[in-house]
């Protein structure tokens, strides 16, 4: 019974992990490939199955002079204006947030929950609403097709989102922990961040982890507001498609572009489970 | 009116989480009792000490490790939990919040496709002994907390099978004025459909108010089953002693001098039990301080204590003394007064508790 | 050089949380300030650590303006009924932190901490996460982080009213120690209780108050035997103390067609209508007494509560001992009029057994 059971689980596991990391190999394989490999028949291993070729990942680093599509610039753009605007989306939401958890905002009949829906509201409406305003405005003040413009840009887009993971965050550190720490001999700033931010490493994580993927994947607002100045990189991963699939290059920038993120999650996947708030909760 | 109820054998039983293990430690001690139709019975100890998981197993959340539980000399232990027809209340009242009272009473007969006029006629009367009547029509979330619970539980009663309703420390989160309205209700209930009830709590209050049985238990282990007299005034176990009461019973380690006598220090006590047969000449006499009098002089059977503390707890005074390097405590009436210095305190034989190895000899 | 306080008032919303509440707290003594859930207990402990600004009034501490003083810079003390501890530090970091904050040398944070760990019996767990204590421990380094930092207010606000009853008992025999050896002689003690039995206990100088408005003060003692009105006789007792609508006449007093003899400290009241008070435990079975009906027998431990009723008048009766009873038995009980409290219609205390007056 428990040994059929113990093959079941493992079963399972196996298949889903197949399932799961199969499409990473493929793509792996993939890159390796040229035209001919790609087009012959089904194959799989280097060498084996075909003559593996770096050609695949030489297009991206060669200048489009020489046939390329220099995808170099555009990545470190990209890590740029991510975590750039992540980060002070997490800077300035987390404030946000905790003034929004702590203290009572009137104004006309505005209230607290108000506040915290007109930053959510920011991410219901459809991008396209958005785009026409912000190409305006950034016409306007000179910042379109510049990294500048993008990160503020993604600060509008981001920060809501750390500011909704946060308040629901702060709103479960009891009240009474600040208090402590007041009468402990912190004053506000001091109670802020040797007390609460401490005990808030996991929605601090969680929000991160929310910006940088919400930042990264974005095409839509680095499509419409750049042009040759700043590029990013999955508009110049688009830009790779021609009239023949170049699969091999496509394959080793999507491993190129997902890269980042897996390094992410294996950082913060520690983090997670780590600090809880059970003891001061109860 | 008549209802079906079941006698609930629990024949055997134990429990332990790790069943593997080749010495496994024990959730539940083995044990085997009988829980009769239409009694009341709490479930009484400290948290971790196994009456949770007791409650699970009649409820079949957990099947016991080993032993047999018989609904009617039925054995139901390898039926799923809605096949047993027992009906539970949790700590947390559990209802349909966009239903009315109605609805919410209604429903689990509703689910088993009984006419209108059955469920009409089960509502009507269950409603009623819970003072729902009035409400039947308002939405159940409108309800203060302990309507709430009241509705979950009638969601138990109105099923006339039930064998029985469990609860798991149903009044925690019900405010202490309202507390008193529904311990009422449960007895009322108690009386009139002749459920067996059975109350999982910690505390001893709740316990004794609610019911006529009371299983105390500690660490996995049933210590003594008995009626709120018996626990207070016949301690099984020094544990029993202390967990009832408050203050704690007055437990003194002391030696076997004769048949009947005890040794404390140098004072000998003559107690009621019977102690020739004792190997271990070790044991504790316990006695509560209720029963310790003030006695005038001394005489037989008293202590010679001095005085370390006089309380004035506003409804009786308690008095801490010490002998030696033992602490004594009495409770005495608020008038009375108290002499300075050394008193002489008198254990009533018939009172004195003897425990050997922890157990009331 | 006293914490005195002199007519706070603190409304934030529609009702009054504090109304004209003063007090004058004096140096090395302990105070217990009693009242129901939501009376302002909490409100005034807040007050007076500075969480929270009254609208009106003052409060004064060793003759300095304690109002313009923030929190962080005044020296008190908070244990809360909840368990508060910061839960990213282990035990003793949390009893550092205030002697950090404070900047204190390091070998006298270690003495410190050390005798704090000592006083409330967590020896050998310094290292221990806070999650995985248990309730009663969590409120120990709760309550060591306080005496730790040697505060010269401590207010504890109902600290023991989540724990279980047996290790409640055991705490606050622990406290009783605590408060008696580990404080010194400067520290203002202010504890809140809804327990009539806590505040006995304790024995210290009590403040009765019901919503947020003072009602009495005095020794515990004091308000326990001259309860100055009804309100006060009922949040002072536990079960609350019955009271009886009835009257008095020139031979008897009289409620719910019972007729009892005048007792001596009653004779030289006028003839009118009273609330009479009685206390639970003053009431005793009686063959030859008067009939109630039990509407509930709660059994605690060692005693038996009953709630009975006759007519429009509901009262509980404490019989030491514990018996069984079922609903709706009658009962017969016997009125010790030697111990009864005449309230006036105003509700005000007029006579009582201990022979206070009102005014």
């Amino acid at each position: 019974m428990s040994k059929l059971y113990t093959f079941l689980k493992y079963f399972f596991i196996t298949f889903w992990t197949v399932f799961v990391v199969a499409p990473f190999l493929w793509a792996v394989s993939t890159s390796f490939k040229d035209f001919q490999s790609v087009n012959s028949k089904v194959t799989y291993i280097p060498w084996l199955d075909f003559e593996p070729t770096l050609e695949g990942w030489r297009v991206l680093i060669k200048s489009p002079a020489k046939g390329g599509v220099d995808i170099v610039e555009p990545y470190f753009n990209s890590i740029f204006v991510t975590c750039t605007a992540s980060l002070i989306s997490i800077v300035l939401g987390t404030l946000a947030a905790y003034a929004l958890s702590r203290f009572t905002f009137k104004a006309g009949f505005v209230r607290n929950n108000d506040i915290t829906f007109f930053f959510i509201s920011q991410r219901i409406m459809p991008p396209i609403v958005l785009s026409i305003p912000f190409f305006i405005f950034l016409s306007t003040i000179g910042l379109l097709d510049s990294l500048l413009g993008l990160v503020v840009v993604y600060i509008v887009l981001l920060m809501p989102i750390a500011v909704w993971i946060m308040v629901d965050f702060f709103n479960r550190v009891p009240k009474e922990l600040d208090e402590t720490a007041l009468i402990d001999g912190c004053n506000p700033y001091q109670a802020f961040y040797k007390v609460v931010l401490p005990n808030s490493i996991p929605g601090l994580i969680v929000a991160g982890m929310f910006c940088i993927i919400f930042g990264w994947i974005d095409f839509f607002f680095a499509f419409i507001l750049t042009f040759t100045e700043v590029q990013l990189l999955p508009v110049k991963v688009v830009a790779l498609n021609s009239s023949i699939t170049p699969w091999w290059s496509l394959s080793a920038s999507a491993l190129v572009s997902v890269a980042p993120l897996i390094i992410v999650a294996f950082i913060v996947e520690r983090y997670l489970s780590k600090g809880n708030l059970s003891g001061a909760l109860k | 009116m008549e209802e079906q109820m079941a006698k609930i054998d629990l024949s055997n039983i134990s429990h332990t989480y790790n069943p593997l293990d080749p010495k496994p430690t024990y959730a539940l001690n083995p044990f085997s009792m009988t829980w009769e139709n239409g009694k009341r019975y709490a479930i009484l100890g400290p948290s971790g000490c196994g009456k949770t998981t007791m409650l699970n197993i009649v409820s079949g959340l957990v099947r016991p490790s080993k032993g047999e539980i018989l609904f009617d000399e039925i054995p139901v232990t390898d039926l799923k939990t809605e096949d047993r027809n027992i009906a539970q209340v949790f700590q947390f009242p559990v209802i349909y919040n966009t239903m009315t009272v109605y609805d919410n009473l209604a429903f689990p007969l509703r689910c088993r496709e009984f006419t209108k006029e059955k469920i009409e006629e089960r509502v009507k009367s269950v409603s009623d002994t819970l003072n729902l009547s009035s409400f039947l029509n308002s939405p159940a979330r409108k309800l203060t907390a302990d309507q709430k619970q009241l509705i979950s539980l009638g969601r138990g009663l109105v099923r006339e099978d039930v064998a029985a309703v469990l609860m798991d420390e149903p009044l925690t989160v019900i405010d202490p004025d309202l507390k008193f309205r529904l311990r009422r209700n449960l007895k009322e209930i108690n009386e009139q459909y002749k459920t067996t009830l059975v109350y999982v709590t910690h505390d001893q209050n709740e316990a004794m108010t609610f019911a006529e049985n009371i299983i105390v238990m500690d660490q996995g282990e049933i210590v003594q089953v008995g009626l709120p007299k018996d626990l207070f005034e016949k301690p099984k176990t020094t544990f029993v002693g202390y967990f009832i009461g408050s203050p704690a019973m007055n437990i003194f380690h002391s030696t076997v001098s004769s048949d009947h006598e005890v040794k404390i220090n140098d004072t000998t006590i003559k107690t009621n039990s019977n102690l020739g047969n004792l190997k271990d000449k070790n044991v504790k006499l316990g006695i509560r301080s209720e029963f310790i009098e003030l006695a005038e002089k001394e005489k037989s059977n008293t202590v010679k204590i001095k005085l370390t503390r006089v309380e004035d707890f506003g409804n009786f005074k308690l008095l801490t003394g010490k002998m030696g390097d033992l602490v004594i405590k009495s409770k005495v009436e608020r008038e009375k007064p108290i002499p300075d210095g050394e008193l002489n305190l008198y254990f009533p034989p018939e009172k004195c508790c003897v425990y050997s190895d922890e157990k009331l000899v | 050089m006293n914490l005195i306080g002199e007519k706070i008032s603190y409304k934030p919303d529609e009702q009054f949380h504090l109304n004209d509440v003063s007090f004058n707290f004096k140096k090395g003594n302990l105070y217990t300030i009693l009242g129901r859930t939501l009376s302002g207990k909490t409100t005034l402990l807040k007050t007076i650590a500075g969480l929270l600004n009254p609208d009106q009034g003052s409060i004064s501490f060793e003759e300095k303006d304690f109002i313009k003083i923030p929190v962080w810079e005044r020296n008190v003390a908070m244990v809360y009924q909840q368990f508060i501890n910061y839960p990213h530090l282990n035990v003793y970091e949390n009893i550092t932190f205030p002697l950090e904050q404070r900047k204190l040398s390091p070998e006298q944070i270690k003495k410190d901490v050390d005798e704090a760990l000592k006083t409330v019996g967590l020896v050998g767990f310094e290292n221990r996460k806070i999650q995985e204590l248990s309730g009663g421990q969590q409120q120990r380094v709760a309550l060591a982080r306080s005496l730790a930092k040697k505060a010269k207010i401590l207010l504890l606000d109902e600290p023991l009213v989540n724990l279980d009853y047996k290790l409640r008992e055991q705490l606050r025999e622990e406290f009783k120690r605590i408060f008696s050896e580990g404080l010194s002689q400067d520290t203002i003690l202010i504890y809140s209780t809804t327990d009539p039995q806590e505040v006995m206990e304790l024995n210290g100088e009590v403040i009765v108050l019901d919503e947020g408005k003072v009602l009495q003060k005095g020794p515990a003692k004091e308000i326990f035997e001259n309860p100055s009105n009804l309100k006060v006789a009922e949040i002072s007792n536990d079960p609350p103390m019955n009271v009886l609508k009835g009257s008095k006449n020139s031979k008897n007093l009289n409620f719910e067609n019972i007729s009892l003899e005048i007792p001596n400290h009653f004779k030289n009241l006028e003839d009118k209508d009273y609330n009479f008070g009685i206390r639970a435990s003053e009431i005793k079975l009686d063959e030859n007494g008067e009939e109630f009906e039990i509407e509930l027998a709660e059994i605690s431990g060692s005693e038996t509560l009953l709630h009975l009723k006759r007519g429009n008048s509901k009262i509980i009766a404490l019989i030491e001992e514990v018996m069984n009873f079922k609903i709706h038995e009658k009962v017969k009980i016997n009125f010790n009029a030697n111990k009864f409290y005449a309230f006036g219609e105003d509700e005000k205390l007029v006579s009582s057994p201990y022979g206070g007056t009102n005014g």
